[in-house]
């Protein structure tokens, strides 16, 4: 079987997932992986089985002429390095937020489509097993209408790890919503998923913690379509972290936590109105113990939140291959990055 | 001589810094950008410039290394997860060396540990010296141990691109004031209790003092180039007479549990062997019941410091009673003395040292 040839550009923490996918994929061979420390990019290819370390990633290009390029490099770069991937003949896969702007997006968008090559943004949380049975209980009339949306997403960010770093700030303090725009396509194509058409949008953009390290720490944005609401909240300062999802519809509710899954569906069941409650309480109680075994499952076998990631990657690549649509669509990732501007734009702030 | 001390705040840098000074040497140490100079014992002493700069940050490099003799590259990360202790131990010594050959400086002393060797490759109670293996496969080592071996290849590679000078210092376990237990004895339970895996094990140690002595030692000293050392000191105790001798200080005592080093190994081997035939290897078991980090930690083994000893005359100076009383004495013994008396300090090498940099004001690189 002829195998895509892969290569990426970019070694950080992220790299490690899809590098841990292309290691062992099939339809992959990892050709090349470059980063600016030559030290990183060696050991990735080692670890990893890459045939080639670089650190110029033209160099890259030019030598290992790679069909699809993984851009997993700090946002501020993916324009440059895509555009540059694109020239080469490349698709490209890139980290999110694929572009500080809906602006920039739409000209990398036709870019791409000008050479006739993909152009894929990471949205793999759309992609993990609570999201899937959410579509699926959409999809199948469970929920009814969906009338309610909450995304909610709580990292305690300022107490350590690398965004709060003081002696070499992360580049992600610089983008236009600071840290929180590291996050923020997550929160904007999850809601979007089961909230495609907001007419308003109305954002708070605050930091209450106050000092000059971070830019914002806490997003409150309504969303509203007719009559249909939706809110999206993204805390430094709550604990426990989460990244919970709760989709109301006309008929059943469903919750989720996508760090910790679960899933809670109170929905009419047998015994009619009056049961109902007890028999959701005695259901979904069952659900949470065979949720909480899972998760110590997932524990001791190293199983992150980025599943989804890897289906994201398998679904890409088996659309290249038979030269269909990728998973995450135009459609996808425009809207996402328009209500990512709509969100920061001056006038919808609150 | 002038040297560039990295990761001059932490707990063996300030002793380098500390001993260099007491030695005759000028000192350009190196802080991160927001760390706490003031109760660091030389902020104010003349002959240490106190450097700000993010190792991690390629363009602070070049004026850091600029116009030193000898960099004594201390600095590492412990703590995080793999990448933030890749970028604290490995990106920051690849930004270092390579300022080093951009600026002409060779020479280079770097501080490795023991963690580099390949314990699961020895036998029980085998000799632990310089010859000892590598370990190659340390997959299944935690990440302080993967980013040291990393960093160790790129002091190898200075040398070998660049024509660096290099010396390679392996401490074994470094003690002192407020770091006085390891996870070496076994683990922790709780605050006052701890598991000791092989109470009759000989004890790896160095005291901080000593250790910082034996890498000035090791700077000033052209015998040591091209050298690796082992740094433990004499009469090394077992955990047994290590926990005794520190519980004589430590209020309240350290209560143990002994568990036989046969016992823990089996323990290792049977978790390895359920995780590998019935979890495909993938689980995630606690480092002392993985056998290749159980076995870094607790193996027995014997140690000798000889190679440094004869190659360059380092002898520590203080033994374990004296180091721990040292360790739990109310004065701070990397401050150095006042202005007025550091002046009488005399160099132990004369010879060797450059006049004094009397710039005395705290720069930032960043």
């Amino acid at each position: 079987m002829l195998k895509v040839k892969s290569a990426v550009i970019g070694t950080g923490e992220i790299s490690a997932e899809h590098l841990k996918f292309l290691a062992t994929s099939k339809a992959t061979n990892l050709v090349g992986v470059c980063d600016l420390s030559r030290a990183a990019a060696e050991y990735a290819a080692k670890t990893f089985g890459a045939e080639k370390a670089y650190t110029d990633y033209k160099q890259m290009l030019d030598e290992a002429e790679p069909d699809v390029v993984h851009v997993l490099t700090p946002p501020q770069s993916h324009v440059t390095l895509t555009t540059d991937c694109l020239d080469a003949g490349a698709h490209v896969i890139c980290e999110k937020p694929i572009t500080l702007g809906h602006d920039q997006f739409t000209s990398l968008w036709n870019h791409a489509q000008l050479k006739q090559k993909h152009l894929v943004e990471d949205h793999n949380y759309r992609f993990n097993q609570p999201i899937l049975k959410i579509d699926k209980l959409i999809a199948d009339g469970v929920l009814g209408d969906v009338m309610e949306v909450d995304i909610r997403m709580a990292l305690d960010l300022r107490s350590g790890g690398r965004f709060a770093d003081r002696n070499l700030p992360n580049p992600a303090h610089r983008l236009p919503a600071g840290v929180i725009h590291d996050f923020i396509t997550h929160l904007g194509y999850l809601t979007l998923r089961f909230f495609p058409d907001p007419d308003k949008v109305a954002a708070a953009w605050t930091n209450h913690g106050g000092d000059d390290l971070f830019k914002y720490d806490d997003l409150d944005a309504i969303l509203i379509a007719g009559n249909k609401h939706a809110r999206i909240r993204f805390s430094c300062r709550t604990a426990p972290d989460c990244f919970a999802v709760t989709v109301r519809g006309t008929r059943a509710e469903v919750q989720t936590d996508l760090f910790h899954p679960f899933m809670r569906l109170i929905r009419p069941r047998i015994g009619g109105e009056k049961l109902s409650p007890v028999v959701n309480q005695f259901a979904n109680g069952l659900s949470l113990v065979g949720s909480s075994i899972g998760t110590f499952r997932n524990k001791l076998m190293q199983r992150s939140p980025y599943e989804g990631l890897h289906t994201l990657l398998y679904q890409t690549y088996k659309a290249l291959g038979n030269d269909d649509e990728p998973p995450v669509t135009f459609n996808d990732m425009d809207r996402a990055s328009r209500l990512i501007d709509q969100m920061l734009l001056g006038d919808n702030r609150i | 001589m002038k040297l560039l001390v990295t990761g001059a705040s932490g707990f063996l840098g300030r002793h380098i810094v500390a001993q260099a000074v007491a030695r005759g040497h000028d000192v350009r140490a190196q802080v991160r950008p927001v760390s706490t100079i003031e109760g660091l014992g030389w902020e104010d002493h003349p002959n240490v410039q106190i450097v700000r700069a993010d190792l991690r940050d390629k363009s602070a490099m070049d004026a850091l290394v600029e116009g030193c003799d000898t960099v004594v590259s201390n600095a590492a990360c412990k703590a995080g997860d793999f990448y933030t202790q890749f970028a604290g131990t490995v990106i920051t010594t690849e930004n270092l060396l390579a300022a080093m050959a951009n600026t002409g400086v060779k020479r280079l002393v770097a501080v490795s540990t023991f963690s580099v060797y390949g314990f699961l490759r020895m036998g029980d109670r085998a000799l632990l010296d310089e010859n000892a293996p590598i370990d190659n496969d340390p997959i299944d080592r935690d990440e302080y141990a993967q980013t040291k071996l990393v960093q160790e290849e790129l002091a190898h590679g200075f040398a070998n691109e660049h024509g660096g000078k290099v010396t390679i210092i392996r401490p074994g376990v470094i003690y002192g004031r407020d770091n006085t237990w390891t996870a070496r004895i076994g683990a922790e339970l709780g605050a006052n209790r701890c598991l000791v895996v092989g109470g009759r094990t000989i004890l790896p140690v160095t005291y901080v003092e000593n250790c910082a002595n034996a890498i000035v030692l090791a700077a000033e000293h052209d015998q040591a180039i091209g050298e690796t050392y082992n740094i433990v000191d004499d009469n090394l105790p077992t955990h047994r007479q290590y926990l005794r001798a520190l519980n004589k200080h430590r209020e309240p005592r350290m209560k143990s549990l002994p568990m036989p080093w046969l016992a823990m190994r089996f323990l290792a081997a049977l978790a390895l062997g359920v995780n590998k035939l019935f979890l495909g290897r993938q689980a995630k078991i606690p480092s002392i019941l993985r056998p290749a980090a159980l076995h870094a930690r607790c193996k027995p083994a014997t140690y000798t410091n000889k190679r440094i000893k004869d190659s360059i005359g380092w002898s520590p100076q203080f033994g374990l009673e004296e180091s721990l009383k040292r360790s739990f004495d109310d004065h701070d013994f990397a401050a150095l003395p006042p202005h007025d008396e550091a002046a009488e300090v005399q160099p132990a090498n004369p010879g060797s040292t450059d006049a004094p940099d009397l710039d005395q004001e705290t720069r930032t690189c960043a």
